[in-house]
């Protein structure tokens, strides 16, 4: 049997298994920023994706309408049914809108956790393998675009972004089994229950909203806002509605099961959203590690003296 | 002509894999079920067992670097893979036969070896913790049947490329 490798090769190979395991390491840890020729690459094959993506888009788009243009007659019913209800809600919604206004013009409040500008992308690719939930969007830093904005469909909330290069970013999606993925969230009703999005249920397809205070009644059919609490996510987007409200391992708070708004299979257009209001580094940022490395030396001084 | 056009089918492929990739996962049964475009890799299999294993090889870590940087952020992992692949099959094959059907079969056990070692691999790290049991019926079944429908409409195509290559090669040195 002929010899698979020679000595030479074998070195080779040996050296190669090496750096690429090295690499592995290198990039699996926190990075918070992509790397120059990392940068270079993603955006030179974010444009060529675009050749292709956006005539899938433009295809998927058009088979879109004609199935939309199928279901006109019954939509239309639907819709006139509800256009009556809808005069009713507009003018209450003004009037509040307006009242709401005026009180804050009262308190002499400017900054609303509410407010963000919206920053329209398309998807260019979604991460072929699948085993992480990441897409690329089509907008990066030179649109405005910065780590840890929210991005969501019209639907409501599909993820993060997690990472920019100056034309394309990288979106998380809160289908994620990443257990550092967390997203401040809120339920709402007579009295709001706050609590973080944590790990998602795979065989259910239901995010999981952990850490409520077992104070705070919950019930099915609630629905679930992110807070803004978390410092980078604008308030009240929509995540989705309880299914299941459940205790913790530990008994000590309580869990619930979230049915997402939006739908993660089939992405094209999103929505990033810019918070108006000072945002601060979310506690994922690194912020903490460093805190803690100021206060390890902090003490470290207050020993030497 | 010819000799652009296995690189251009490579980079074509590349970018086609993430646009098929939109369509997945979809539900059969009650259940999703992922299909998982391969359709670089198979071509470079091709590449490698038809025309030549270097330029297989180097094609190979040049896409899986790109793979790695574009989607998956974990520089190595697809370097390391494909060009291990390729090499794996070219193998196989010069040990069975080079007939086209043994090359489709091992070309589609490899993508499932390929499959198995990125489940391998995400489970180690902790990305997922996705039961085997659950991982052969929504993941690996359904990625090699969408690939092997791939294969058998296209595989002859890549066959005749990759031969036509190296016959106009020889004749370039002769």
């Amino acid at each position: 049997m002929p010899q698979f490798f020679s000595n030479k090769r074998l070195i080779l190979l040996l050296v190669g298994v090496i750096v690429l395991v090295a690499l592995i390491f290198f990039s699996l840890r926190d990075r918070d920023q992509a790397n120059l020729p990392e940068q270079i690459v993603k955006d030179v094959v974010g444009f060529g994706q675009q050749l292709f993506s956006k005539p899938a888009h433009y295809i998927t788009d058009l088979i879109d309408d004609v199935d939309s243009l199928l279901n006109t007659y019954e939509e239309n019913q639907r819709l006139r049914a509800r256009l009556v209800e809808y005069a009713a809600v507009q003018a209450e919604l003004s009037d509040v809108r307006n009242e709401n206004q005026r009180l804050k013009d009262i308190v002499g409040k400017e900054d609303d956790l509410r407010d963000y500008e919206p920053i329209h992308a398309s998807v260019l690719a979604r991460n072929p393998d699948q085993w992480e939930e990441k897409v690329v969007i089509d907008r990066g830093e030179t649109h405005g675009i910065q780590k840890n904005m929210a991005v969501m469909t019209a639907d409501g909330l599909i993820g993060k972004v997690v990472l920019t290069t100056p034309f394309t970013s990288t979106v998380q999606l809160l289908a994620t089994q990443d257990p550092d993925y967390r997203v401040s969230a809120l339920v709402t009703g007579e009295t709001e229950a706050f609590g973080l999005i944590e790990g998602y249920d795979t065989e259910r397809r239901e995010l999981i909203l952990k850490r409520i205070d077992s104070a705070f009644e919950i019930k099915e059919g609630q629905k679930v806002i992110s807070s803004g609490l978390g410092g980078i996510f604008p308030k009240g987007l929509l995540i989705g509605e309880i299914t299941e409200v459940t205790t913790d391992d530990f008994g000590l708070t309580k869990q619930a099961h979230i049915k997402p708004a939006a739908d993660f299979a089939m992405l094209e257009h999103v929505i990033v959203a810019k918070r108006t209001s000072t945002a601060v580094d979310g506690s994922d940022a690194g912020n903490t590690g460093e805190a803690m490395d100021k206060t390890a030396e902090d003490g470290k001084d207050g020993d030497g003296s | 002509m010819i000799r652009l056009l296995i690189p251009l089918v490579a980079v074509v492929l590349f970018y086609v894999e993430p646009v098929f990739g939109l369509f997945s996962p979809i539900e059969i049964g009650g259940e999703l079920r992922f299909l998982i475009p391969r359709f670089l890799i198979m071509f470079l299999i091709f590449v490698g067992v038809y025309y030549s294993r270097q330029r297989a090889l180097v094609y190979a870590i040049i896409f899986g670097l790109l793979y790695d940087l574009f989607h998956i952020d974990i520089i190595g992992l697809y370097a390391f893979l494909y060009p291990a692949v390729c090499l794996l099959a070219i193998w196989a094959v010069k040990h069975i036969h080079k007939h086209i059907i043994v090359v489709t079969l091992i070309t589609l056990l490899l993508v499932a070896v390929l499959e198995t070692a990125l489940y391998g691999f995400f489970t180690l790290i902790g990305f997922i913790g996705m039961p085997f049991g659950e991982f052969v019926p929504t993941r690996l079944l359904p990625t090699m049947i969408a690939n092997s429908v791939f294969l058998v409409l296209l595989g002859w195509v890549f066959k005749s490329l990759a031969n036509r290559r190296s016959i106009q090669k020889r004749e370039g040195m002769l």
